[in-house]
């Protein structure tokens, strides 16, 4: 997959596009609005990453120029602003998602790959991993063609690890995905702890032996 | 103005009292020397008779002669005296005296009658009152529409001021007056008002603003965070270290939310008002913290209760109600929800009494050092009862004999609905 990253900060571009590209997708950046929008005239992409207060305009103009275009390429805007108005703004413009700062780069990659699977952008209903096969339009879980029986946060979980495999998931990360704003609810990490339990069991049971515990409180998903 | 007024009309009554009894005793005084002058006069007449006529014996009880023996003094009393052509006791000032006239003692009695000159002394008290009463109550009128027309101005702008609201977007505007006093204080009062005005405007977009900026840098800090742990080789106590600056991070994010929340409310940026029912939000919200915590929270609905307002921001006072009395809740206890009347309880159990309860619904109230808490979340609360005119209360009930261990900190908002 091609991504465009058009994030002023280059600190966060850069973060950014390590993480997306450790999955093998390449990954352009775009410092300002001038940048980007040369950017997405000349490339195809399958996906940008906008940010809706580039330094030289604004990513909303962005936005509009590109859905002219009629160009198959889907949007997800990260902003600091997190006031509704300006996320249906962006959404009513044709975004496909919207994340506020800060954010996770696990839930962002999450939230890429959502957007990507939604069809029109290539991606498929199928997730794969080794023998373990998520169908996403069902919510279901297969291992070995045969199906798992998961609660509707242990098929979340599953699907976050998959997608962010191979990467350290610290607790908060996951909390923050599984609950969002509620999480900061939760006083100890004893629930997703519960949760994790119950999913590495039912995936050892038919022998997918994936979920790995990482610095002794954080989770890496990952074949040996 | 209405003291003013009473000052005046005490003043008023105080002098025309004191007027009144000085003009009496004074009138008095005079007509009493004006009958004793003509007593005088009179006994001199009838003394000036009697050089003429020896025998005469005057005009009884009046003026009466009598030839005496002992001569004596004049003497000034005054005696009742039965008038037969009146039919009546009748009070006299009587002067009696003796003269030698023409070598024999005559005794003079002269009397007038007291009785008329009091009466002519209260018909001048009398008319004197009416006169003043009258003048007081002309000029007392005078008076009350001349002030109500000088500090009509005063009183229109005190309505302006009363009904002036920091949060409005156009500035305090006042009545001319011609009166300097009162031009001077307008002018005084619209500069105050107007800094004011400006000072608090500038302070919530502070707020706004700072909680907007803050997101970026925050969203480096945690995008790098992610990129360490992930990329480099790193020990057991630094993952520890991060993940511990990630949950500041977080805490950092959830309080720029909950500021920015609560300059939302200020701004009135909550408009989509529908009829919802607090009964299905309590329910759902609910359902949501069962998912995150294993404290029994129970729901007693006794009635439903509906009531127009945004559907986000009736999420978010349940939420953070809730929220609350799970974060203090003791010992896993019973967290107890009632929707009566027009109210909905929130009971948790805790130990004694906040040290400031007046002060538990202020921004940044903690009472527990608890790390996690914002201490934004009962001012969110405030804000949206603020807003939308609910009534939000909280109280401790101290343990009974019944119930042994801990007391309960009690939380209620009234939707001071009419019902």
């Amino acid at each position: 997959m091609k991504y465009l990253i058009a994030e002023d900060e280059k600190d966060l571009q850069i973060s950014i596009a390590k993480y997306l590209s450790s999955d093998a997708n390449i990954c352009e950046t775009a410092s300002d609005y001038l940048e980007a929008s040369e950017k997405l005239e000349l490339y195809e992409y399958d996906l940008v990453i906008l940010d809706i207060n580039l330094v030289t305009g604004s990513g909303l103009v962005l936005l509009k120029k590109l859905k002219k275009q009629h160009k198959k390429c889907g949007v997800i805007i990260i902003s600091a602003n997190s006031s509704l108005d300006n996320k249906l703004e962006g959404l009513d413009l044709g975004a496909d998602d919207y994340i506020t700062k800060p954010f996770h780069l696990a839930e962002l990659n999450s939230r890429i790959k959502a957007v990507l699977r939604r069809g029109q952008f290539g991606g498929n209903d199928t997730i794969t991993f080794k023998e373990i096969r998520l169908d996403t339009l069902a919510r279901s879980a297969y291992v070995n063609d045969k199906p798992i029986t998961l609660t509707r946060k242990e098929y979340d979980l599953l699907l976050f690890f998959i997608i962010n495999q191979g990467r350290v998931l610290s607790k908060a990360i996951i909390a923050e995905h599984l609950w969002g704003d509620d999480s900061d609810l939760l006083d100890n990490f004893d629930f997703i702890y519960v949760h994790i339990n119950n999913l590495r069991k039912k995936l050892t049971k038919e022998g997918a032996k994936y979920i790995q515990t990482a610095y002794g409180s954080g989770y890496k998903f990952i074949a040996d | 103005m209405r003291k003013a007024s009473k000052t005046f009309l005490i003043t008023s009554v105080i002098i025309m009292t004191l007027s009144g009894i000085g003009l009496y005793f004074y009138l008095k005084q005079l007509l009493q020397n004006e009958i004793e002058e003509e007593l005088f006069s009179n006994k001199d007449r009838v003394e000036h008779l009697l050089e003429q006529n020896p025998n005469l014996l005057g005009v009884p009880p009046i003026m009466m002669a009598e030839k005496t023996e002992k001569p004596h003094k004049n003497i000034l009393v005054d005696t009742l005296i039965y008038d037969p052509l009146q039919d009546e006791i009748e009070l006299f000032r009587q002067l009696s005296g003796t003269k030698n006239i023409n070598g024999q003692e005559y005794k003079v009695t002269v009397r007038s009658m007291v009785i008329e000159s009091e009466d002519i002394l209260s018909t001048i008290v009398f008319m004197f009152l009416m006169v003043i009463f009258l003048a007081f109550i002309f000029l007392f009128y005078l008076n009350k529409s001349r002030n109500k027309k000088l500090w009509k101005p005063f009183f229109s702008n005190l309505e302006r001021l009363k009904k002036f609201s920091l949060k409005a977007d156009s500035p305090l505007t006042f009545e001319d007056s011609e009166i300097l006093e009162f031009y001077e204080l307008n002018k005084e009062i619209k500069i105050l008002t107007s800094k004011i005005q400006t000072d608090y405007r500038n302070l919530k977009q502070f707020t706004e603003d700072v909680s907007h900026e803050m997101q970026t840098p925050l969203a480096i800090m945690q995008a790098k965070i992610d990129t360490v742990i992930n990329d480099a080789e790193i020990n057991e106590v630094q993952f520890h270290q991060f993940s511990s600056l990630q949950s500041d991070i977080s805490r950092l994010k959830q309080l720029n939310k909950k500021l920015i929340l609560l300059a939302k409310i200020e701004n009135d940026q909550f408009t989509a008002n529908e009829t919802i029912s607090i009964n299905n939000i309590v329910e759902e919200t609910i359902e949501n913290f069962k998912e995150l915590t294993s404290i029994d929270i129970q729901l007693k609905e006794q009635n439903t209760i509906n009531i127009i307002m945004d559907p986000s921001l009736a999420t978010v006072l349940c939420n953070n109600l809730l929220s609350n009395a799970v974060r203090h809740n003791l010992n896993n206890d019973r967290i107890l929800i009632t929707i009566y009347d027009t109210k909905l309880q929130v009971i948790n159990s805790g130990n004694e009494t906040l040290d400031r309860p007046d002060q538990v619904f202020e921004r940044f109230y903690k009472e527990s050092r608890r790390k996690d808490s914002t201490g934004l979340g009962l001012s969110i609360v405030k804000k949206i009862c603020d807003y939308y005119g609910f009534l939000p209360s909280y109280r401790f009930r101290a343990s009974t004999e019944l119930q042994e261990g801990q007391g309960k900190h009690i939380f209620q908002i009234d939707f001071n609905l009419k019902m």
